[in-house]
């Protein structure tokens, strides 16, 4: 448990980086070229400089997201649905699940598996992205929609963008 | 014999056209979910559950305290056909607290049964409910026999003696005034002819009321009839059958009317229009009682109930309680681009959409509340104010109101939420503003100047645009500018950044490209409140837009699936910059035009939102969101006279009554890495502490921007540990519990 505590601190300025990806990829449709070349808020993984929260600044709060009893029963139903190959139930277990708690990050990381399930690999980056920002401050909650993108990237052939993202959680 | 292949053809294909029935999104009820024990006996009651011993079939609930068990019906959903099962539910004040099977297991998640909204009937207007024949209740079966064809058991369809009954009547007033039809004939009419009143028509309909009532029986005929009879009209709807008569008359299942309810609808079918309960309520309670009547002499009904009913009153019920022409409006438009027109009002297809029941009500009580409040204010002649709300949930882009005017229960009128396009004034920007911040050349605390600027337009003229005080401020932050709507200063700004810089934004955000006229910059481009809506769902939701659905699923007459609408989000602006506009948007709220909402708000909610008033108050607009919610809310005139009313005085009223019924949420972003949370004086800008500064607001700003400090505090000294002077926001982070 320490180790993994220990693993998931070291992610943190590595995810840093993720966030910069993610944050200068406002793009309404898949784009082949890498991220750095975008918008103002990109800045090379390597070049990224490990946050130090000046003293005056107020301590940023850990956020941790969970699923409600409720939520979890719908996704837990939603993912016996994908083993059997029911990919539109899970879609539609889902929805409900979104209409209980419609900003919790996991879930738009569950609703991200989904569509790599129906192989609509551009809804499920951009299910990833939303997860992600709304995962901010949530370091477990961010590492799983970080997951998610890096699977909808490769599936989209975008490899070096899904690298760079894999480089940086390392 | 061609008429016989008519008859035969049609009656069998498909007995009468059904329209495509629209539900509302079920209620989930969980543990937690804020849905207090008087809300869920509200709901059942909606749904048609009565109170009895539920171990006795569905529909039956029983409540002890706070504690409900329930019987609930087979019903299907676009996932699942539930069959029925009993569940107990228990409830406080405030939500549910617990739930159980039957078997005592664990039940964490529920959803009660989705409520029928409306229908979407043809052009002609044709509405109904179809029951089946086990749903014809026997006092309707022989009361309906009794007042309208005596011997329909009896006849082949013709019935000989009502004929020359009404040759008889026809020639004493020398023209056809009498049908003299017999069940048989009417459903021929009314299914197969014209309304002419010819004689060849007359044999015609005879020829295929015998051939009908030769390849059918009594039973399926009756029924047909039961279903297809005219029974009233609602605007452009027209009322079919008495499935739905009862609904629209009474909000009640068929099979639990009174005889005094039964014998109005019976008495109904001689004239709908004549006999109209809600335009002529004495006529309409003569005719009730003379079937009443009928129905005691016939002994369908005995002397007591009869007398009993002869003195109730009508009993009418407002039929806008569950029905929403203007979200089905909405529904409607959407399933035309996937769906023949014909098939949509005939196939018999169910259509599950995103309307939450409650906050459309909520909306339509605020709108409609509001507008009696300031029309009673205000001394203007001519037609009332008008209005419109849409409400969405702006994550999954979920439709769960829209509001299209005041008559809200009655369909076919104006849909101001749709179609109602009028130039959005100050609601423009925010767009202005996400340009300015997304150049990374501005941020919040920016100095702009708000002082006068002419331009000359490319038509020579020139345009002297000017704030809506009259009142010059000089160099104010950004922030501020946008707070207070500040004209010139958003003039300058905009033209700094280029009009088609913010075009693109606009469009970027979902609205029609715009004309690049500087004007734009004030808001003189149109929009229905639902493009606006459209517009703000990226800014509630982080930079992401999501597609608006109204339409979740289509099933067809069998209950399969034949096409869902998924949730589709697309990043539209970085979630940075619409950080820092949030922020700013805020500011509106709790230092701007909107801070007069407080007042009807929750203690201590924030959200976020922006004003709008186009030229001389023709147009009053809020758009605004929680952390539930995002609405707009449009109040003017038809006709497009001068309001008097700002966008606080008019919509934001509206607007913040409809969030306040909905147990509201703050809206309560987190800053993404890039950026974060600064404390500046709202008037100059510079960076402060709350501590040091009476008008310290919270802006955020790219990490490691430098601001220029208020010489007159030391903000380099801890701000953030002095839990007295922080905003509720901060002290949640301290409860370490944010979601």
């Amino acid at each position: 448990m320490v180790q993994g505590q220990r693993a998931l601190i070291a992610l943190v300025p590595a995810l840093g980086a993720v966030g910069l990806l993610l944050a200068g990829c406002p793009s309404p449709a898949p784009r082949p070229t890498p991220p750095e070349s975008s918008a103002p808020y990109v800045t090379p993984p390597s070049e990224t400089p490990v946050p130090t929260l000046p003293p005056q600044r107020p301590p940023q709060p850990p956020r941790e997201h969970h699923l409600s009893p409720a939520t979890r029963s719908l996704v837990t139903q939603a993912h016996s649905q994908l083993s059997r190959g029911d990919v539109d139930g899970a879609s539609l277990t889902l929805d409900r699940a979104l209409r209980i708690e419609p900003s919790n990050p996991l879930l738009w990381t569950e609703l991200a598996r989904v569509r790599l399930a129906e192989n609509d690999a551009h809804q499920a980056e951009e299910c990833a992205r939303k997860a992600w920002a709304l995962a901010a401050g949530d370091l477990a909650a961010q590492t799983q929609a970080a997951h998610a993108l890096v699977d909808a990237l490769r599936m989209q052939g975008r490899n070096q963008d899904a690298q760079q993202i894999e480089k940086s959680m390392q | 014999m061609h008429l016989d292949r008519l008859v035969t053809r049609e009656f069998q294909g498909r007995h009468w056209s059904v329209p495509a029935r629209v539900y509302a999104a079920p209620l989930e009820l969980y543990a937690g979910a804020p849905v207090s024990a008087a809300d869920l006996e509200e709901q059942l009651r909606l749904l048609h559950y009565r109170r009895g011993d539920p171990s006795k079939g569905p529909g039956l609930y029983r409540r002890v305290g706070n504690g409900f068990e329930l019987h609930a019906r087979r019903v299907r959903f676009i996932d699942e056909l539930r069959e029925p099962r009993i569940v107990s539910i228990h409830a406080d004040g405030s939500s549910i607290t617990s739930m159980r099977q039957g078997d005592g297991n664990d039940l964490p998640v529920f959803r009660l049964d989705p409520p029928v909204i409306g229908s979407v009937f043809p052009v002609h207007g044709e509405d109904r409910l179809v029951m089946a024949p086990a749903d014809a209740p026997p006092l309707l079966r022989q009361g309906i026999k009794l007042i309208e064809d005596r011997r329909f058991d009896e006849h082949h369809g013709i019935d000989p003696l009502g004929i020359a009954r009404a040759i008889w009547a026809d020639l004493r007033a020398q023209r056809l005034v009498q049908g003299g039809s017999t069940l048989t004939q009417q459903l021929v009419k009314n299914y197969f002819l014209s309304d002419e009143q010819t004689l060849s028509r007359k044999v015609t309909e005879a020829v295929m009321a015998w051939r009908l009532e030769a390849h059918y029986s009594k039973e399926e005929i009756l029924i047909a009839y039961l279903n297809e009879v005219y029974l009233g009209q609602d605007g452009a709807r027209a009322i079919h059958g008495f499935g739905l008569a009862s609904e629209y008359y009474f909000a009640e299942p068929l099979d639990e009317l009174d005889a005094a309810e039964m014998a109005l609808l019976i008495g109904l079918v001689k004239g709908p229009s004549y006999y109209d309960p809600r335009k002529h309520p004495d006529r309409a309670i003569a005719r009730r009682n003379l079937v009443l009547r009928e129905l005691f002499e016939s002994h369908l009904i005995d002397a007591a109930t009869a007398q009993r009913a002869a003195a109730a009153p009508l009993g009418l019920k407002p039929p806008s309680g569950s029905y929403v022409p203007a979200y089905v409006d909405l529904v409607r438009r959407d399933l035309k681009r996937d769906y023949a027109e014909a098939d949509l009002a005939a196939a018999g297809l169910s259509v599950y959409t995103s309307l939450d029941p409650r906050a459309q009500a909520a909306a339509e009580r605020a709108l409609m509340q509001n507008l009696a409040r300031l029309d009673a204010r205000s001394r203007l002649r001519g037609a009332p104010l008008e209005g419109a709300v849409v409400i969405i949930e702006p994550n999954s882009g979920d439709v769960v109101g829209v509001v299209g005017g005041r008559e809200v229960g009655s369909a076919g009128g104006f849909n101001r939420a749709l179609d109602g396009r009028r130039p959005i004034g100050s609601l423009v920007k925010p767009a202005v503003y996400l340009t300015a911040l997304e150049s990374g050349r501005y941020n919040a605390a920016t100095l702009i100047d708000d002082a006068p600027i002419e331009l000359k337009l490319s038509d020579g003229s020139i345009w002297v645009p000017q704030n809506f005080d009259r009142e010059l401020h000089g160099k104010v932050p950004l922030a501020r500018a946008l707070a207070e709507s500040m004209n010139l200063a958003t003039v300058r700004l905009g033209l700094d950044l280029g009009l088609p810089k913010v075009a693109e934004t606009l469009e970027r955000l979902g609205l029609p490209p715009p004309a690049l006229n500087p004007s734009l910059l004030l808001g003189t481009v149109e929009a229905t409140p639902l493009e606006v809506v459209r517009m703000y769902t990226s800014l509630a939701n982080g930079g992401f837009r999501a597609r608006l659905r109204a339409v979740r699923a289509v099933l067809d007459d069998q209950g399969r699936p034949l096409k869902t609408f998924k949730v589709e989000v697309e990043s539209a602006a970085p979630s940075a910059a619409v950080y820092e506009l949030d922020r700013m948007l805020m500011l509106v709220a709790t230092h701007g035009t909107a801070r007069e909402a407080a007042a009807r708000l929750p203690r201590g909610l924030s959200f976020a939102g922006k004003t709008g008033t186009s030229s001389d108050t023709r147009d009053s607009w809020f758009a605004g969101f929680t952390g539930s919610y995002l609405s707009v809310v449009w109040v003017g005139y038809d006709d497009n006279r001068v309001t008097g009313l700002t966008g606080a005085q008019g919509a934001l009223p509206v607007w913040a009554d409809t969030v306040a019924a909905l147990k509201p949420v703050s809206f309560d972003p987190v800053a993404p890495d890039p950026v974060e949370d600064r404390w500046i004086g709202f008037a100059d800008g510079l960076e402060t502490t709350p501590a040091c500064s009476a008008d310290a607001v919270v802006i955020a700003v790219p990490k490691d921007t430098t601001l220029p400090e208020d010489p007159n505090c030391n903000p380099s000294q801890p701000k953030f540990s002095q839990p007295a002077t922080l905003g509720d926001k901060i002290k949640s982070w301290f409860k370490g519990n944010v979601h």
